[in-house]
């Protein structure tokens, strides 16, 4: 198994400790260009692509395996193992966050610390738990992933007049990003928003930093503030910012937040 | 531009009434402006919609798209294109747009420009399109898993078939050693009665010596019977080796045999027609024999046994009467099944029950078939047909 094609896993830079990267649903390691270049002079930084998402070997996908997060988490630990080395932080947006956890439950010790950005261990409300959202949201979503991906708009990024205002992508770039099978989204979609990992992250005593946004409708403050409750050795650290991404909207608040939390493993000095 | 052309409306006009929806955001999303043609589509009045975010007014599977796709789309590639949205219109339906949106930087920050085109027949068209789509895979998925069963129950059968057949020739071979092991004891027991009947015996011991042969010579006809049975039922089937024979001068042969072996009984032979029939003449001999012997068993002996052969145009025909009690169309039904006795009181009269069924092998072994009729008046006559496909003469 050629792990670097399968994941089109990327290593870049150098240093004591490995900053792995990994993105959450509905786009591929591209999302990760704004924070990125500030790490690279400083350690060593692994992205890569979801089986199924970007660049990854689509024929790796194996609809048995990538049933539920445990697929991808193996995923993780076999790109961990092959490409890190020293100690490994893990920055995962949304999804990722909880395949983190997964990979440190599987292998403790194989993750130092972690990044969690936008996570929730459970998106629907359950019992007393509040998520979020509601199964029909979730069937909602489904049915609009159904009607974007007919065919004619399985690209979901044709660039209608160019990108004014932005730095030029190259077409590669522009081209994979977001643009998944259809089969695949819809399974990835309902993989994700039907997990439950509250057993998983409950008590998990790896340092971590939440990086929750001000305003976020998939991960609400409320979900931030639950998952500092329950893992220990958490900071929750809280961004002003609107949506899901703040490492692309507000990646600078998010670079400071982590060079302060990683300065264990990395040293926060920029050049 | 010439003087004479009209002049155009002035761009706020433009911009309200245009042929589609066209928003303007903040970067987060915030409605900075939105057009009437937009304000009609989704019911709120402009002063309405300024200040709330665009992604609220959208059901929520789109605003989790928004959140997942199409926001990191326009951080990342500055535009999207072709983005299929339902939209919450003031009264609750859902309103199907399609939008077409760019992030441009102006001199004053940046801001999300969106155009947004009702799609209303489109989509309907679409979800048809999407609907059939689910159905050709709910089918096909259907008939892939009823095309696993019946590989399933195919190779089950296979598997059951081959075990049949190994059964099959076991117990053919079963049948056939003890068949032969049994014959040489019978063989050896019947020459050694014969060889004493020779010396001078008393009535008594005579009498004793033919009880010896007799059921030496029952033993080996039900030997003979149970071998032919296990090769009917259960391994290749009774085989016949058939050549051209003069049918009467056969049957005449048989009957003549069978007189000796059954000195009790008056048998009678009546020839009809002339000519060679293809047959193998041992086995018809064995049906002759077969059929007799249930006639000597069951008919009244005190009026004679009937066999008669009769060459037709398309068939050779044996048939043997005899006038016993009439048998009942129940058993009549069941008659050539094997393990059938035409009743239960004669237990000492032969075999056990696979004559009849032993009869009609043999002649279906030949292309041919059997029947048997029971009345008071023509009393009970089987009949065995032969057909002249490579009849000679």
């Amino acid at each position: 198994m050629d792990l670097q094609h399968r994941n089109n896993a990327r290593v870049m830079g150098d240093g004591p400790a490995t900053l792995v990267f990994s993105h959450g649903f509905g786009c591929d390691q591209t999302m990760w260009r704004y924070l990125v270049d500030h790490f690279t002079g400083r350690c060593k930084v692994m992205l890569y692509d979801l089986v199924g998402a970007g660049q990854s070997d689509l024929g790796a996908y194996d609809k048995e395996k990538y049933n539920s997060l445990a697929g991808y988490a193996q995923d993780l630990g076999e790109l961990i193992d092959e490409f890190a080395t020293g100690p490994v932080i893990l920055v995962g947006h949304s999804v990722s966050a909880m395949i983190g956890a997964l990979v440190d439950r599987q292998r403790p010790g194989a993750i130092a610390a972690h990044v969690m950005i936008g996570p929730s261990p459970c998106y629907i409300d359950v019992d007393d738990y509040v998520g979020g959202f509601k199964l029909e949201d979730i069937h909602s979503l489904l049915d609009t992933l159904d009607s974007n991906y007919l065919g004619w708009s399985s690209t979901m990024a044709p660039v209608i007049m160019g990108a004014p205002g932005q730095p030029a992508l190259g077409e590669e770039l522009t081209n994979s990003f977001c643009r998944t099978e259809p089969e695949i989204a819809k399974q990835f979609a309902r993989v994700t928003f039907m997990s439950d990992n509250r057993k998983d992250v409950a008590g998990l005593t790896t340092p971590t930093l939440i990086l929750q946004s001000s305003d976020d409708l998939i991960a609400p403050v409320a979900v931030g503030e639950y998952l500092h409750g329950v893992l220990p050795n958490s900071t929750l650290c809280l961004v002003a910012n609107v949506g899901h991404c703040p490492h692309m909207s507000a990646p600078c608040a998010c670079s400071e937040a982590m060079d302060s939390f990683l300065s264990p493993w990395i040293d926060p000095h920029v050049d | 531009m010439s003087t004479d052309e009209p002049p155009l409306p002035d761009p706020q006009t433009l911009f309200e009434c245009a042929p589609c929806g066209l928003v303007v955001t903040k970067e987060d999303g915030t409605i900075l402006r939105a057009n009437q043609t937009f304000c009609h589509w989704i019911g709120f009045d402009s002063q309405a919609l300024v200040g709330r975010r665009f992604q609220d007014l959208l059901t929520m599977g789109g605003r989790i798209f928004h959140q997942t796709h199409w926001a990191p789309l326009m951080q990342m590639q500055g535009s999207v294109a072709e983005v299929k949205l339902d939209l919450v219109h003031h009264d609750k339906h859902t309103v199907t747009m399609l939008l077409n949106g760019v992030r441009r930087e102006h001199a004053n920050g940046a801001f999300n420009e969106l155009a947004l085109f009702g799609t209303i027949d489109r989509d309907k068209y679409e979800r048809e399109l999407l609907n059939a789509r689910k159905l050709a895979e709910g089918l096909l998925s259907e008939k892939m898993a009823a095309d696993a069963a019946l590989l399933d129950a195919q190779t089950q059968l296979n598997r059951a078939y081959e075990k049949a057949k190994r059964r099959a020739s076991f117990a053919e071979q079963m049948v056939a050693i003890v068949s032969h092991d049994l014959k040489n004891p019978l063989t050896a027991i019947k020459m050694a009665s014969d060889i004493l009947a020779q010396g001078e015996r008393t009535a008594r011991e005579t009498k004793l010596l033919g009880h010896i042969s007799q059921s030496a010579e029952r033993a080996q006809r039900m030997i003979a019977d149970l071998l032919d049975f296990a090769l009917a039922r259960v391994g290749r089937g009774i085989g016949v080796s058939p050549t051209s024979q003069d049918l009467h001068t056969l049957v005449r042969q048989s009957v003549d045999e069978l007189r000796m072996a059954f000195p009790e009984a008056t048998l009678l032979h009546q020839s009809i027609g002339s000519g060679n029939a293809n047959l193998d003449a041992d086995r018809v001999q064995q049906i002759i024999g077969n059929l007799v012997a249930n006639s000597v068993a069951y008919g009244d002996l005190a009026q004679p046994i009937t066999i008669t052969s009769r060459l037709e145009e398309n068939q050779a025909v044996v048939s043997v009467q005899n006038h016993g009690p009439v048998i009942p169309a129940s058993l009549i039904a069941i008659l050539f099944e094997p393990m059938t006795r035409g009743t239960d009181t004669d237990s000492d009269v032969r075999s056990v029950g696979l004559g009849l069924f032993i009869v009609r092998e043999i002649a279906m072994a030949h292309g041919g078939d059997v029947s048997v009729s029971s009345t008071p008046e023509d009393g009970t006559v089987f009949s065995v047909y032969f057909p002249s496909t490579a009849a000679a003469q």
